[in-house]
């Protein structure tokens, strides 16, 4: 035994020598923070200001628009306002307003302030995202879509800058609306009055909203006026109708609230929330962590045997040591390496998480509307379920399944070249469940789930996917047993494998010989 | 001598339809150097590895230091493997107190045994570098320390000096030279017979995984006739009727070259020159080496290694 200690310590020690591993511990957190702190950064430096023009031909729909923008405006600006109360930075009049829970009495400082409410020392108002500007000169409001267009693709393309109070800027979209919005000739009363000449309204694609932009990825501006013209063109078809839109906007808002609820929780205690839906997906990054881990261990697993093998160090290794104390030392060393790596990566998880949920109180996360109680939330699953223990077995189980397969192939080849040809059958086998990652949490205990938990090399990233969803108790005890015991199969094999192959020189082995190797 | 450090009783290895070693019997008495020669291919390496129980023989035994197994008493053991190689990562000094460790050294005194070692033959200079950075020879020799660092009263050398300059090829057989003075066993394989003639108490010569010759360099010289040259301008017809003589045959130098019974006495040729006053213009005599014995034994066989 100490000689199987003494050799996992120089694998430990090596290994842990390498930048590589180093880098690995260090990626992880990083990329938990960054994905924690970039959003915030973003939304603090958040996209320019949007300009836009707008060819509005029966100048009705451009005022609406630019209402909807400023409406908007305002509620992001009192929410920052709250959000930068929520900081507890409360320069003096703000504070009286800042009551229990730490969040501001929004109204009560409105009335107090007047219009001046959003001027706060400190407090700096956030950017609009959209400005409706004036037309450039010489592009015709009145122009059919298709014209207008082609007078303002300069401007769209970016050939030509807009003069916005002096300074020039880009122009991110033009909207040209056809002359005869299709509801609107349904008015039928002639509340437009205007009847532009048919030809323009019935050549295909000049009807409706036209939005050109080149950029088709941030569609926020395109939804709102979507949205802001179609409502409007909604509430006349209300009035043509003789209805009283107040009507039917209060017969909109009837909703009949939905609660979901998990037959599985305690009374009092079934319905569903965040917190659960978190429950749901949490496992999926404790997959991915398994599986990263497993895969890179299994690669220094190779490269270690390899190296020896290809050095013939092998042969001093072995008037030294048994083979079977060689393979436990190589294993024990290169799995604390893994535990080490994930362990780093667990408790720096949990340390984000921590650090995140700390000093927000459970009222001022809920007043946040969620997204702040998350770090909360997931430490209170970390600490109230299974999945921290799981995690560790099923490291383990599926590090041993799988390091027994690449221990028993290094062993036969001789350059790191050849076995990589093997290892890519490893590697097409290991993906099926990375697929699988995020199909299992949507039916935990479903036939595909379950299917795949009875397949051992599966077993550890499928269970540890299903396990904050109860499964079964069956399905839990009988594929540990299955694995356990695939695992001792597989390590006993690959001992026998390993012994033989280790030794050998020139071309691997074929399959049959290797089977010839196992009864042997 | 006292008891055998090592004794192979009729140790075979096959690999499928190859024999790799055949029928191999020999015995190393305690503290004496033992030369394994042999051509390449002749089943000195797996004789070797099957000495250390890296791998098993087909048949027959061995015993190792009294013991059956070499593993129980692997600590007093030493090996260095023909290819030789080095975790490249590694610190002179840490492999040499690593493999020293496997050996059943305490951590504190291999390390102060490898910067000794390190220090005594000459590449203390070297003891904090990377062996990656070493030239071959160096790496040889940190690799031949690594062997001997737990000071084994049994030390086996695969081609210990295979890839050494004449210089390294010095100080390798000043460490040989070294374990014997100090009462260590050493094996070692070669195909460099000045090596073996130097170094060797004793030696067995295989080819083919079969024994050809097992004893001292001497009894390995006294295997092949002696032959004198003679350069005279008298008639040699005396000569051919002593009972030492066996045959006599003229050289392209015109030289008269004879060929003794193995064993005889050279004195009684030139006593037989006096006699039958033959005068001498020339006389020589060539004690057969090592490299002669090696030829002649295995000459065939290696010519086929080689052409294989």
């Amino acid at each position: 035994m100490r000689y199987a200690f003494l050799i996992a310590w120089r694998e430990f020690a090596e290994n842990a020598k390498t930048k590589g591993f180093w880098l690995s511990l260090l990626i992880f957190p990083a990329i938990i923070t960054l994905s924690i702190q970039v959003p915030i950064l973003l939304a603090k430096k958040g996209t320019p200001t949007r300009h836009f023009v707008i060819a509005d031909a029966s100048g009705e729909f451009a005022p609406l628009i630019t209402q909807a923008i400023e409406r908007e405006q305002t509620e992001r600006a009192e929410q920052a306002l709250v959000e930068f109360a929520r900081q507890g930075k409360y320069p003096e009049p703000l504070a009286h307003f800042v009551r229990t829970n730490r969040t501001l009495d929004l109204d009560g400082w409105k009335a107090s302030q007047g219009t001046n409410y959003l001027k706060v020392p400190g407090f700096v108002v956030p950017r609009p995202r959209f400005r409706l500007v004036a037309l450039p000169e010489g592009v015709s409001p009145n122009a059919a879509p298709d014209l207008a267009a082609q007078q303002l693709r300069p401007w769209l393309r970016g050939e030509r800058q807009l003069s916005v109070e002096g300074r020039p800027e880009p122009l991110f979209a033009a909207v040209m609306l056809a002359a005869d919005l299709p509801l609107s000739a349904m008015s039928g009363k002639g509340s437009k009055g205007k009847s532009e000449p048919a030809d323009a309204a019935t050549r295909s694609g000049s009807k409706g909203i036209h939005y050109w932009s080149e950029n088709l990825a941030d569609t926020a501006l395109a939804d709102l006026v979507e949205n802001i013209i179609n409502t409007e063109l909604r509430r006349r078809a209300y009035v043509a109708h003789g209805l009283d839109p107040a009507t039917v906007r209060e017969v909109e808002r009837i909703r009949a609230p939905l609660t979901s609820f998990n037959p599985k929780k305690a009374a009092g205690e079934e319905t569903v929330g965040l917190a659960d839906r978190i429950r749901q997906w949490l496992p999926s990054m404790f997959v991915y962590l398994l599986w990263v881990a497993i895969f890179s261990i299994s690669q220094m697993l190779l490269t270690s045997v390899i190296e020896e093998k290809s050095n013939r160090i092998i042969e001093v290794l072995l008037s030294s040591v048994t083979p079977g104390e060689l393979m436990v030392g190589k294993l024990a060393g290169i799995a604390a390496i893994g535990l080490t790596m994930l362990g780093v990566w667990v408790a720096s998880l949990v340390a984000i998480v921590l650090w995140k949920s700390l000093g927000v109180s459970p009222e001022a996360a809920a007043a946040a509307g969620g997204m702040a109680g998350i770090p909360g939330d997931v430490a209170t699953i970390l600490r109230t379920t299974w999945l921290l223990p799981a995690f560790a077995v099923y490291f383990l189980l599926g590090f041993l399944f799988y390091s027994g397969l690449i221990l028993a192939l290094g062993s036969t080849c001789n350059t790191l070249k050849e076995a990589q040809s093997f290892m890519g059958v490893i590697v097409l086998l290991l993906l099926v469940p990375l697929l699988m990652m995020t199909y299992i949490p949507r039916d935990p205990n479903g036939t595909l789930a379950t299917t795949l938990s009875w397949f051992p090399p599966y077993t550890p990233f499928v269970m540890m996917n299903r396990v904050t969803a109860d499964p079964p108790l069956r399905d839990v005890l009988g594929t540990m047993a299955l694995l356990l015991v695939c695992t001792g199969f597989v390590l006993w094999g690959s001992g026998r494998i390993f012994r033989r192959g280790i030794l050998r020189t020139g071309q691997p082995p074929e399959l049959l010989e290797l089977l010839k190797w196992l009864r042997r | 001598m006292t008891a055998p450090a090592l004794e192979l009783s009729h140790v075979t290895k096959t690999y499928g339809d190859f024999t790799a070693v055949n029928d191999l019997s020999l015995s190393v008495p305690a503290g004496c150097v033992y030369g394994f020669l042999g051509p390449n291919g002749a089943g000195k390496t797996t004789s070797l590895r099957m000495i250390l129980e890296i791998i098993r023989p087909t048949s027959g035994s061995i015993t190792v230091l009294g013991s059956p197994s070499a593993l129980a008493v692997r600590g007093r053991i030493g090996y260095l493997p023909e290819e030789k190689g080095l975790y490249k990562k590694m610190k002179a000094w840490a492999i040499i107190a690593y493999f020293a460790t496997l050996k059943g050294m305490s951590r504190r005194a291999a390390k102060a045994r490898a910067y000794e070692l390190l220090k005594r033959y000459g590449l203390a200079d070297f003891a904090e570098a990377r062996t990656e950075a070493l030239s071959k020879g160096m790496g040889q020799k940190v690799q031949v320390l690594a062997a001997i660092a737990h000071d084994p009263e049994f030390v086996i050398l695969d081609e210990p000096f295979s890839g050494l300059d004449p210089v390294n090829q010095t100080v390798m057989e000043e460490i040989i030279t070294d374990l014997r003075a100090r009462g260590r066993t050493v094996i070692f394989s070669t195909h460099v017979m000045a090596h073996a003639e130097r170094l060797c108490d004793r030696l067995a010569i295989i080819a083919k995984g079969r024994k050809l010759f097992d004893g001292t360099p001497e009894e390995a010289r006294q295997m092949l006739p002696r032959r004198v040259q003679l350069l005279t301008d008298d008639s040699i017809g005396p000569l051919r009727d002593l009972p030492t003589v066996s045959a006599i045959t003229s050289t392209a130098s015109g030289a008269w070259q004879i060929e003794l019974h193995a064993g005889a006495d050279v004195q009684a040729i030139l006593q037989a020159c006096f006699t039958h006053n033959i005068r001498p213009r020339g006389f020589r005599f060539d004690e057969p080496t090592l490299h002669d014995v090696f030829v002649q034994l295995v000459g065939p066989d290696a010519k086929e290694a080689t052409h294989r």
